[in-house]
């Protein structure tokens, strides 16, 4: 019972952390390795508004807020104008961009051992069994509102369908009227505010340290490798499948090799289908690369 | 002074490692377009091969396999080999997929060997790594002349490595791994199969980055997992971004450039708060190093150029 | 020399080429013509090896090349250009050549184990500068060819396709966004290389050059073969005339 539980909420937090990778990813074209840090960023984002006073769950909205503004920032500033230069140039000014957001937080941060002072809660009980307290689920329930929403918002709205037209094919939806930029901040500033957002769960969970940018980074590749490279739907899937291997895989292996699970599930799934689980609805037919 | 003598030895010396590593990266990712970011796993199963064939048996309070106690040349072969080796089995399955995947499956391969590293304790004594290496030479020269006699040997094999690279980039193979960086297919067209030639660089690559592994453990006198980090993947491309990618001279450069950014400041003593602040400091500013010149000079401050070939005669 | 039979090839949902036959001769000038979109280019793709064929029979030469990829089938002494020329970006015009070259080596021992960094032969340099002079571009040898202007690069496909000394040459799309001088010298060089025995499969939708140049011309449209024969016939046929409507050929003879 309690890997079911684990396994949720761990893919919950892979859930909200990797949709923003992948939309970038389908949007732009491009492996953003900053988007590790911006958990980092969110994360530690909170904490300072929470040490200020500001009440936890307006902290929360502050975050996404401003993780959003910064993502939609990084690429106005510094994606944007490179975009000719091809994935390569993308991919490292977002590898500067990480060690930029890594080291500002250290500067800032320092080495103190640093956690969210939150009120101590008890699990809610079932028939003598805790499952989870308030905050485990407010983060399950967070993921699945931002999955649906991110569903509706990419079949309902005109912005969203604009933003699959742009990611299929930019010419194309140009002649439709649909204007590129305006497509790539909403997708930017969801994918970012999504990332801080998690970060702070991550945080609330217990996780609060400089490395976490980094760990997570690695997570996100395998959540969006196995959905399928630029497959929201299936980096959703994927995050859940990869909360629960983990948790199965400690079972069996020793717990420092957690994110090696992460990792091999990223070899084994590209050598043998590379679409990832996408390819079970038959998705990835208008792959960028 | 004479402390400053050994600092810049120690400097170079280090510096010399690293452009190996450059060269090597060069080699397959500038000469070939493998966007290789493993490149850390063949770095690091040659020093724990040098180190596993070079040091003595292990101690019982330790916990390794072999330490054969060979001879140091014996240990950069068998470095060269596993890193060979490790590159073969590595390329195998990952050489024919897609750029963006190849480059993420070198990622996850070099992050699974690291943590092999760090939790197979009978092979490697685990996390706690193997101390204590005896540096060669001990037993014929002085130990104030150690560090200068080190310095040479690793600058002749920089030169040696500089030779191999520039001889394999040039006509025919460097040709065809060109010509498959810039255009596959049109390269398919003229009779060259990209599988063969990718795992040949590869698996050249692999070898000289192994070699680069066992001279740093000869610089240490240790080998400990987190040394063989994926950070290290993302210096060495940064360092040669910025030296110059697709030029075995910015590679040069690219090099020591590392060991500016990376290690001068070991030399700084600090207290404990200071170090995590100029380090981040450091972190920040490479950050937008790499950022500025991909913006502002993305060929690097040694660009590739055009190779003029002398037609006889005219 | 070349036969292909009953070639097929989907995309998706998409049947690009259907059950397409063609025969090339030795030393005859074969046309493929069809509006855009008719699967002319797919099924170049599929013949040099690019893409593999769903079905059918590639052969060349009396070999069987089906299932070879393209740089077997370039082994065997078929070269092809490409309708939009590429070539290799950063590299120069003189190593564009060079990789052409069918002897080219690429060893990776040999030039590990030699004592200098070795370089290309003369006799081979000294082609490469004669077929380029040819083509005009022997001045810009040692650009790189991201700095040629388009008809330079247009130029560069046909020289690469001569360097490489094939047995047959599979031309995509050669008079395309080419101005008529141009387009004159290149007819003129496809006619010298057919006096010398050279083959060729072009592919192209412009009908008066086609007509003008081929012995025995196919018509594809819709992924189809809707006629083939000498260009007198094929001009005159129902079906390519409803294809090309409100395009007149002028008469050929």
């Amino acid at each position: 019972m309690d890997i079911v539980i684990y396994g949720l909420i761990s893919g919950s937090v892979i859930l909200m952390a990797s949709i923003g990778f992948s939309m970038t990813l389908k949007a732009e074209g491009f492996i953003n390795i900053a988007h590790g840090q911006m958990l980092l960023v969110g994360a530690y984002l909170g904490l300072l508004f929470t040490s200020l006073g500001i009440p936890f769950l307006l902290a929360l909205v502050l975050v996404v807020i401003c993780g959003g503004v910064l993502g939609v920032f990084i690429f106005q500033a510094f994606f944007a104008p490179i975009k000719a230069r091809g994935t390569l140039a993308l991919l490292f000014t977002s590898v500067g961009l990480a060690y930029v957001m890594y080291g500002l937080v250290g500067m800032f941060a320092g080495k103190r051992m640093l956690a969210y002072d939150l009120p101590p809660v008890r699990a809610y009980v079932i028939d003598d069994t805790p499952i989870m307290t308030i905050y485990e689920i407010a983060i399950v329930a967070a993921a699945i509102l931002s999955a649906l929403g991110i569903h509706l918002f990419l079949s309902r709205t005109w912005l969203g369908k604009s933003i699959r037209a742009v990611a299929d094919n930019i010419d194309l939806a140009r002649i439709r009227g649909f204007d590129p930029r305006h497509s790539s901040n909403v997708v930017w500033f969801v994918a970012s505010g999504l990332a801080a957002l998690a970060g702070v769960f991550l945080g609330v969970l217990g996780s609060l340290h400089l490395q976490m940018g980094w760990q997570q980074s690695v997570i996100i590749l395998a959540a969006t490798v196995l959905g399928g490279l630029g497959s929201i739907y299936g980096v959703m899937l994927a995050a859940v499948v990869l909360g629960f291997g983990m948790e199965i895989g400690i079972l069996f292996l020793p717990t420092s090799y957690r994110t090696a699970i992460a990792f091999a599930i990223i070899i084994v799934v590209l050598c043998l289908k590379p679409d990832g689980l996408q390819s079970l609805w038959g998705g990835a037919k208008a792959r960028r690369f | 002074m004479e402390g400053l003598l050994l600092f810049a030895v120690s400097l170079l010396s280090l510096g010399a490692i690293y452009a190996i590593l450059c060269l090597a990266l060069n080699l397959e990712a500038g000469g070939a377009g493998l966007w290789d970011l493993g490149i850390v796993s063949f770095f690091g199963i040659g020093a724990y091969t040098y180190a596993l064939l070079t040091a003595p048996a292990a101690e019982p309070h330790q916990n390794y396999l072999l330490g054969l106690g060979l001879s140091p040349v014996v240990g950069l072969a068998g470095a060269a080999v596993t890193g060979a080796i490790t590159a073969l089995l590595i390329g195998l399955p990952t050489l024919r997929l897609k750029r963006e995947y190849f480059l993420i499956t070198t990622l996850a391969f070099a992050e699974v060997l690291r943590q092999v590293f760090a939790n197979e304790d009978w092979l490697t004594n685990g996390v706690a790594g193997i101390y204590g290496l005896e540096q060669p030479f001990r037993d014929v020269l002085t130990p104030s002349t150690l560090p200068y006699a080190f310095l040479v040997i690793i600058l002749a094999s920089l030169a040696i490595v500089y030779w191999l690279v520039a001889k394999v980039s040039g006509d025919g193979f460097g040709r065809a791994l060109k010509a498959l960086r810039e255009n596959e297919p049109l390269a398919m067209t003229a009779g060259i199969y990209p599988f063969s030639h990718y795992l040949r660089v590869f698996m050249l690559a692999g070898a000289l980055s192994g070699v680069a592994g066992a001279y740093y453990v000869w610089y240490n006198t240790l080998v400990v997992p987190g040394q063989f980090s994926s950070n290290v993947t993302f210096f060495v491309w940064t360092a040669l971004i910025i030296g110059g990618l697709g030029n075995n001279r910015g590679a040069l450069v690219g090099g020591f450039l590392f060991v500016v950014m990376h290690d001068a400041l070991r030399f700084i003593q600090a207290s404990s708060d200071m170090a995590l602040f100029l380090s981040s400091l450091r972190t920040v500013m490479i950050g937008a190093a790499l950022i500025l010149i991909l913006r502002f000079r993305p060929s690097g401050l040694l660009p590739e150029r055009p190779a003029r070939i002398a037609v006889g005669g005219r | 020399m070349l036969t292909v039979r009953s070639v097929l090839k989907s995309f998706g949902g998409v049947r690009a080429v259907r059950n397409v036959s063609i025969e090339v001769e030795a030393g005859r000038i074969i046309g493929l013509i069809g509006t855009n979109g008719a699967g002319k280019t797919t099924l170049f793709n599929v013949v040099s090896g690019l893409l593999p064929a769903d079905s059918g029979t590639i052969s060349f030469l009396g070999r069987d090349i089906t299932r070879s990829r393209a740089d077997r089938s370039s082994a065997l002494g078929m070269v092809r250009t490409f309708q939009t020329p590429v070539g290799f970006p950063q590299m120069t015009v003189m190593e564009n050549m060079l990789v052409f070259d069918r002897h080219d080596s690429a060893g990776l021992l040999a030039p590990l184990l030699a004592l200098a960094p070795p370089r290309p032969k003369p006799a081979t340099v000294a082609r490469a500068v004669t077929v380029l002079e040819r083509f005009g571009l022997a001045a810009k040898r040692d650009l790189w060819v991201q700095d040629l202007s388009a008809p330079e690069l247009k130029m560069l496909e046909f020289a690469r396709a001569v360097m490489a000394d094939p047995k047959i040459m599979l031309l995509d799309e050669p008079a395309a966004g080419v101005n008529p001088a141009v387009l004159d010298q290149l007819i003129e060089t496809i006619e010298d290389l057919r006096r010398q025995g050279m083959t060729f499969l072009i592919v192209d939708h412009n009908l008066k050059f086609m007509c003008g140049i081929c012995d025995y011309i196919y018509a594809m449209a819709d992924g189809e073969l809707i006629a083939q024969g000498t260009p007198g016939e094929v001009v005159a046929n129902q079906a390519v005339l409803d294809c090309y409507i409100g395009r007149r050929p002028k008469a050929q003879h």
